[in-house]
């Protein structure tokens, strides 16, 4: 039916099944980047809030029945996103789905069994795509406790690039700097990409001046960032031990990282039956079996000398209490986790200093993948992260072909404002590009700007 | 309450109000009524000038929930109808501000019931504008605002359910956008179509486009005194048939379109449909049947009064004030009935009366098994309690209106037969009832108080009753005088 309004149905048709926190967080993304969306769920007081507050359909039932999905008109979808609480259930919708339509499908598997045979179930399932919201949760954990100065740390280009928000000190360099000046005074190694001050988002050019308060995300290669970060008079510790409090799937997910890079774990958890399983689990962490919310429980497992500390208890309220009491009692980095995406804003007035949102993660790589699904034409995106709560984005593009912004030097491409190449990563070299660099094929850029929706690597250039 | 988006959409409704005025404009050019058309001009400026003024701030905020989406819809219909009726005033064509508000307000809510002794004694282009109003009102101005303007956010599927006829209001597509043109492209096709048989019947093109503006909104403004009777039998057959296919529900159209015809076939409110207008015909053409008439002009006028009423159109072959009371007791119970849910009828609408017998059915089983516990299903699919509940509400909320206004209209002395027809006749948005205000007769012997009554019941109607009852919750008005007062 698209053919009635060619030009301005542009969106894919996507089914999500499931509309719990996770489908409602892929919903409110997806509607915004114009996609028409079909929700299933069984719960029908559910699909009617969900319906009030979206502009989509939604169907009443089980998602892996054949008869609902040809009613959420799976025949001429585009993809499917399982997202249930159950892992089963969701794998059966995508392989239902595949059987019947020739969509896309993305199934959201986070049990730890399956998890660890995820790429076999991508091949042998005909999966797009599985996602593990408490794996990567872990992740960005992980990443942020191995470089602890950072608010905040993202890869690209297959882990040779870093993206990492720092708050900026009265005590360095950086203050009262202007952005020309940094390359010959500090470093040029690295490149500021955009600048949070006072609620606003800039995307700095040469003739800004940094000054302290300052969160900045800073684009380093891989191997630079330590140094860069050292020269900009930042504390390089390292991280030697972690209390991590409630042992869920995050925690498990966490603990594994943690140990294998050689950092000590202690887990409080308060289900006798969970510790044992995670004992069986996790044999070189240290289980304790009690209440993560009890100080004086914490006081005895020594919160005030932890190096780094991760409330990931299943309740919002719960972790930022406990991030509170952590930072008022120790030096630990402490990093929360917050499910609920509602309360973002005031959430970032209270000065938490690292906070991860699972759904977000989720919601990036779908969305990466869904951009590229709709605009495989000549470049791709491979990578999409929404930076100081969604305001601002880095993305990174695979330019398979050559097109309009090939092949000439940057300083004479008529760039979009608010808008900073970053990097480019060619056969494996991470760079920072100049002014008489260009695009090549086969060359991966990141880029980070305000404006959204990215698709193609030529929406850069002014229209 | 976010009034600004009120506002804005205010804005909105009365600029397209204005582009609509541009087509009697049009016609006044071609039948050359300088006058009529200058007037039509004047109001259309001044319409569109208020409608840039009031849409020229975007609001802050674009979010609004179903109150907003109930005020906003109630109050464009006022405004609609008011600035819809100042052309029959300026023009002198209908004088009383009251009457002309009425034939406005009836135009726009598909009622057709008129205050007219001879609506050919009007100009063209007031006769164009008056069956205009049907065409626009029958899919509703929201639906068309919505389907034209990208309002941004999400929650503008408020708007859609303040104004679609019918117990639940489903989407087509995903997007309310699509949802909303996918409605107009089918009821622009069925509209052409129309157009196309009655002009192939030898109707002039004037009369070929008001009458199927009027069918296809259930309307029902002729532009003839004696409405669709002077016409051939072969014109009041296509009116019949196009009459019985705009009060059937749009999702079988759509359905249709995308070729899944099982399910269009399977939508059980049209059954019913179908099987009520079925046997209607029957009972009425035995009961009328003399033996001075023929057999086939008897089932002819049987079939086009069934058809015009159940859809609540109110065109009309015969006088059926003269016929046997059986037929005539038929009719008035198919005004109750109305069209389909999702049509362009009004009325009770099918789905909901069929919820109705199904709750009665089951509530006598639980006398005969006080424990058991069984779902109602409509198209095979269980209703959950909440649509039942709201159907029940609706009902009652019906015949407490129904009866007020009853009693309202009493205080004029009128005989009851009159009463009460007259009522049923605009708060279903049928047009004619029966005596007094029968086929042949109007509304303009009712006082100014009398027709107040009634432009409130076309308004109920057309709206579902609660749009434009939510008006006079308090909640409502606190909030727009609490942010008054703070500003």
């Amino acid at each position: 039916m698209k053919s009635i309004f060619p030009k301005v149905n542009s969106g894919l048709n996507i089914v999500i099944v499931g509309g719990g926190k996770i489908g409602v967080a892929l919903i409110e993304q997806l509607t915004a980047e114009g996609h028409d969306i079909t929700i299933i769920d069984n719960n029908p007081s559910r699909i009617q809030t969900i319906t009030n507050m979206y502009d989509i359909m939604g169907i009443v039932g089980n998602g892996a029945s054949y008869g609902i999905q040809m009613e959420a008109g799976i025949e001429s979808a585009d993809l499917i996103i399982a997202v249930t609480g159950s892992d089963e259930l969701n794998l059966l919708c995508c392989t239902v789905a595949s059987q019947v339509g020739n969509c896309a499908s993305i199934a959201r598997v986070r049990t730890p069994d399956y998890s660890k045979e995820a790429g076999y179930l991508i091949k042998k399932l005909g999966l797009a795509m599985i996602i593990n919201p408490e794996l990567e949760a872990a992740k960005e954990v992980a990443r942020i406790i191995s470089l602890p100065t950072a608010l905040d740390v993202t890869t690209f280009t297959h882990g040779q690039a870093d993206l990492v928000k720092v708050k900026v000190t009265s005590s360095s360099p950086l203050d009262n700097m202007m952005v020309t000046d940094i390359a010959q005074n500090i470093s040029n190694d690295f490149l500021i990409g955009a600048v949070e001050r006072d609620n606003e988002i800039f995307i700095p050019s040469g003739n800004f001046t940094i000054k302290a308060n300052d969160k900045i995300s800073i684009v380093a290669a891989r191997k630079d960032i330590h140094n860069t970060l050292k020269k900009l008079g930042f504390k390089m510790t390292t991280v030697k031990n972690c209390i991590i409090i409630g042992g869920g799937k995050v925690a498990y997910y966490l603990a594994s990282q943690l140990l294998s890079a050689g950092v000590e774990v202690k887990i409080i958890e308060q289900s006798k039956k969970r510790c044992e399983q995670l004992s069986i689990l996790l044999p070189k962490a240290v289980i304790i079996n009690g209440d993560g919310t009890d100080a004086g429980l914490l006081d005895e497992e020594d919160l005030q000398g932890v190096d780094s500390f991760v409330p990931l208890t299943g309740i919002d309220e719960e972790n930022i209490m406990l991030t509170l009491h952590a930072k008022h009692v120790s030096n630990a980095k402490v990093i929360t986790k917050v499910n609920r995406l509602g309360f973002k804003d005031v959430i970032n007035t209270l000065d938490l200093g690292s906070v991860v949102y699972p759904r977000f993660i989720t919601a990036e790589a779908i969305i990466a993948y869904v951009r590229a699904l709709n605009n495989s034409m000549n470049s791709n995106v491979e990578t999409l992260y929404h930076m100081f709560n969604g305001r601002a984005e880095a993305i990174e593009f695979y330019i398979k072909e050559k097109s309009a912004v090939t092949d000439i030097p940057l300083m004479n491409l008529k760039l979009k404002d608010n808008l900073l190449i970053c990097l480019i990563n060619r056969n494996g070299r991470v760079f920072i590009p100049g002014g008489n660099d260009s695009f090549k094929e086969g060359d991966f850029v990141m880029l980070v700007t305000t404006h959204k929706g990215f698709g193609d690597i030529r929406d850069i250039l002014k229209k | 309450m976010n009034t600004s988006i009120i506002r804005y959409i205010l804005g909105h409704i009365l600029k397209m109000e204005a582009v609509f005025m541009l087509l009697p404009c049009i016609v006044s050019i071609i039948y050359k009524e300088p006058k009529e058309g200058l007037t039509f001009l004047a109001v259309l400026i001044v319409c569109g000038l208020v409608g840039i003024f009031a849409s020229i701030k975007k609001p802050a905020s674009s979010t609004f929930y179903l109150k907003e989406g109930c005020v906003a819809t109630a109050l464009s219909w006022i405004l609609l109808s008011i600035f819809g009726a100042l052309p029959f005033v300026l023009t002198g064509e209908i004088p009383s501000f009251t009457d002309a508000l009425f034939e406005t307000v009836s135009g726009f809510t598909t009622t057709g019931a008129t205050i007219l002794e001879s609506p050919e004694s009007l100009s063209y282009c007031s006769l164009f504008w008056r069956s205009f109003t049907h065409w626009i009102g029958g899919m509703g101005v929201l639906v068309f605002l919505l389907a034209v303007v990208p309002l941004s956010g999400a929650s503008n599927f408020n708007l859609m359910k303040a104004e679609s006829p019918g117990p639940s209001v489903g989407k087509l597509v995903p997007k309310v956008q699509y949802t909303a043109r996918f409605l107009y492209l089918i009821y622009v096709f069925l509209t052409v179509i129309e157009f196309i048989f009655l002009a192939a019947g030898n109707m002039s093109v004037f009369d070929a486009l008001t009458t199927s503006f009027g069918t296809a909104g259930t309307g029902g403004f002729g532009v003839r005194n004696d409405s669709i009777m002077s016409y051939s039998p072969y014109i009041q057959w296509v009116v019949t048939v196009f009459m019985v296919l705009f009060g059937i529900n749009f999702n079988a159209y759509y359905f249709l379109l995308i070729k899944q015809f099982k399910k269009a076939f399977k939508i059980e409110e049209v059954k019913y449909y179908i099987i009520i207008i079925g046997a209607s015909i029957l009972i009425i053409t035995a009961s009328t049947f003399t033996t001075i008439s023929s057999l086939s002009s008897t089932f002819r006028h049987a079939s086009f009064q069934v058809a015009s009423i159940i859809t609540t159109t109110g065109f009309s072959t015969a006088d059926f004030n003269t016929w046997p009371q059986t037929a005539k007791c038929v009719l008035v119970l198919l005004m109750f009935i109305g069209a389909c849910a999702g049509s362009t009828g009004g009325g009770i609408k099918v789905s909901r009366l069929v919820v109705l017998a199904k709750t009665v059915v089951k509530e006598l089983n639980s006398f005969i098994h006080p424990k058991s516990i069984k779902k109602i299903n409509v198209n095979g699919k269980p209703v959950e309690h909440e649509v039942v509940r709201a159907v029940n509400v609706y009902f009652i909320t019906f015949m407490i209106i129904f009866s007020f206004s009853v009693l309202l209209i009493s205080f004029e002395g009128k005989d009851s037969v009159t009463n009460f027809t007259a009522v049923a006749a605009t708060i279903n948005n049928i047009g004619p009832g029966l005596e007094l205000v029968g086929p042949m007769g109007n509304f303009s012997c009712f006082n100014i108080f009398s027709k107040y009554v009634l432009i409130f019941d076309m308004l109920a109607g057309r709206l579902e009753l609660f749009p434009l009852l939510i008006m006079f919750h308090p909640a409502i008005w606190k909030d727009v005088v609490r942010k008054k007062i703070k500003r």
